[in-house]
């Protein structure tokens, strides 16, 4: 693992070049004084005061992570006991299923489930809102947890159970302490991916915004039409600041459980 | 298990504390009381100080959402989920919506700056009378070319001098069936709202002789494509041009005399406002001869606002370009609504076209 041939390192370096390039590309523009993206003038942080002056473009960003960690939650709650159900299936055929449904809503387009949400809401009368996005983003993000949560499971050895049934454990006991411990990394990802796909989720949200609540997805569509305004690569640029912040967290956090699981399992 | 539970936790405080901020940021700013307002307009396409302003004058709160086509706007007015009470549609969205019945007619007397209005544009054919719409900004279907790229001869004072065998790959045009079959059916003096086949299929033939000239048929990438020289000549609207012309000073743009089409932007208050009266009083101050000036001044198209014309720049309001002499005017058409049938034919000449590229 130290030591990668060269043409390993070389392939990595290009893919990671072709990934990051267009963002600090975007970045290094939000500090250009000129107004377009053509050359650079000099250097200038009045696009950023222009978001932090437009009080709209502020709390739609706001509401935009908002949502990202209350549907990351709510839907890693969900996710996770939908994969405890799933594991603790007797049939077979009936977990197969279960498992095949999951995984076609995770590779159904976007666009369907926006407009299947978009159609339901207005059927049962719910307004769009701040409510409507919600529950959409916890929708779509259950899915992607209970994937992420279910190798854990699947990996766990059940005589770890037993064990713990043997020195006496009541069913919560195993499960506060045995299961949700061991799966835990699995559910830190899970979490965090949601919040990934909550974050930049564009197609669904569309449809199911309204009402003066909008997520910033949304609005640099519409703001694009006229041509990207270097506001727009501002707000990027602090959507980028904000992930990267997130990414640490969860390395932080990773490398906190990985020490905590090993203290778990000498107290098994 | 403690940990689990120590994150959620924080995740919870974080939402709270973001919850709270996006509420007081929101607050600010709302006189309180007077009721609010959701406005669906386009994107960036009011200037953002009007509507402090309007809040402040009424009390009146305004929540702004933007959408980006007439049919995406179309869809969420129709589903209903959602209160808004004034929209901007295009001309041909307007009739659409009537003959849906998603509007509501206008009370003329909550809207005395409608005599603000220069009366060329009012009493249109989508809609007589203005029962229903007002217009907010206006423009025409024209050409943006960088006179450094092309022959001097060639001026597009005619849509003629769009086949010049100089301009040899070197058109974008428009993606859009009605623009592009219009400026044939105008180049050969005919009405860009014909509904006779063996005109239109004329028209299909003339543009087929286009072909080698035609680079392109896109959408809003022609803006970047101009700006940086990277193309000479566009078929395009007249606000996309002003765009162009904005950020680019080499470029020119004509509008040719044998005519072309007029295009409306439109207050309309759908259905589900809930607050009529307040749409009124927002339609009302955006007519206003000082508002509609700074208006125009920061979106940068054509106003309809009479009274607010004689308040801006000299240079602005006559710029034949933009604020097309009688003569011209003279030959633009409005689109009409052509019907399914019709509008199916538009396109699929539109697309033998394009497949003859």
């Amino acid at each position: 693992m130290n030591r990668l041939p060269m043409t390993a390192r070389i392939y990595l370096a290009i893919v990671f070049i072709i990934l990051y390039v267009p963002i600090f590309y975007l970045i290094f523009y939000s500090f250009n004084s000129g107004g377009t993206m053509n050359h650079f003038e000099s250097f200038t942080w009045e696009h950023y005061a222009a978001v932090f002056e437009d009080t709209r473009l502020i709390v739609i960003l706001i509401n935009t992570v908002l949502i990202a960690l209350l549907s990351s939650l709510l839907a890693t709650i969900l996710g996770t006991m939908g994969a405890l159900g799933i594991v603790s299936l007797k049939n077979k055929k009936l977990r197969n299923t279960l498992l095949s449904l999951n995984n076609v809503l995770i590779v159904s387009p976007d666009v369907v489930i926006g407009a299947s949400f978009l159609i339901l809401f207005t059927i049962i009368g719910v307004r769009l809102g701040f409510a409507s996005v919600l529950i959409s983003h916890i929708a779509f993000s259950v899915p992607i947890v209970v994937l992420m949560v279910l190798p854990k499971l699947m990996e766990m050895n059940s005589s770890l159970i037993d064990a713990a049934h043997d020195l006496g454990a009541t069913k919560r006991d195993v499960l506060t302490r045995v299961i949700l411990p061991y799966i835990k990394p699995g559910i830190f990802a899970g979490f965090f991916l949601a919040l990934t796909y909550s974050l930049d989720d564009f197609a669904v949200t569309f449809f199911v915004t309204g009402n003066g609540f909008s997520t910033l997805s949304v609005e640099i569509y519409s703001m694009a039409r006229t041509g990207i305004t270097l506001t727009v690569n501002a707000i990027s640029g602090i959507v980028f600041v904000i992930t990267l912040l997130v990414v640490i967290g969860y390395h932080i956090i990773l490398r906190r459980s990985s020490k905590d699981s090993s203290n778990v399992e000498v107290r098994v | 298990m403690k940990s689990l539970i120590q994150s959620a936790i924080a995740v919870i405080v974080v939402c709270a504390l973001l919850f709270y901020t996006a509420e007081t940021l929101e607050s600010t700013g709302s006189a309180g009381g007077a009721g609010v307002i959701t406005v669906y307009n386009w994107g960036e396409y009011i200037d953002p100080d009007l509507i402090k302003q309007f809040t402040e004058e009424t009390g009146i709160k305004v929540i702004y959402e933007t959408f980006d086509s007439n049919e995406a706007m179309l869809v969420k007015i129709q589903q209903g989920g959602s209160n808004y009470d004034v929209a901007v549609p295009s001309e041909y969205m307007v009739e659409i919506m009537k003959e849906y019945d998603l509007l509501i007619p206008l009370d003329h007397e909550k809207l005395p700056n409608l005599a603000n209005i220069d009366p060329y544009f009012l009493d249109q054919p989508f809609d007589p009378g203005n029962e229903y719409s007002v217009p907010y900004f206006w423009g025409t279907v024209g050409i943006v070319y960088n006179p450094n790229m092309i022959p001097e001869h060639l001026t597009f004072e005619t849509w003629q001098d769009l086949w010049d065998p100089a301009l040899r790959d070197k058109v974008f045009l428009v993606d859009g069936a009605r623009e592009v079959m219009g400026m044939a059916l105008n180049s050969l003096g005919y009405s860009l709202n014909t509904k006779d086949d063996a005109i239109l299929r004329q028209a299909t033939d003339r543009l087929i002789e286009l072909a080698p000239n035609v680079k392109g048929v896109i959408g809003d990438e022609i803006t970047p494509l101009m700006v940086n020289n990277e193309a000479a000549v566009a078929l395009t609207f007249s606000g996309q041009a002003a765009d162009m012309m904005w950020e680019n000073e080499e470029l020119e743009f004509s509008v040719p005399e044998e005519g072309s089409n007029l295009w409306f932007d439109n207050f309309v208050i759908p259905k589900t406002a809930s607050n009529i009266d307040g749409a009124h009083a927002f339609i009302n101050f955006m007519l206003d001869a000082e508002v509609s000036a700074q208006n125009t001044d920061y979106v940068g198209y054509s106003t309809p606002n009479a009274a607010a014309m004689e308040l801006l720049d000299e240079e602005v309001v006559t710029d034949e370009r933009f604020y097309p002499p009688e003569e011209i005017r003279e030959h633009l058409e409005v689109y009409e609504n052509l019907g399914l049938e019709w509008t199916g034919k538009y396109s699929e000449y539109f697309l033998k076209f394009k497949m003859a590229l």
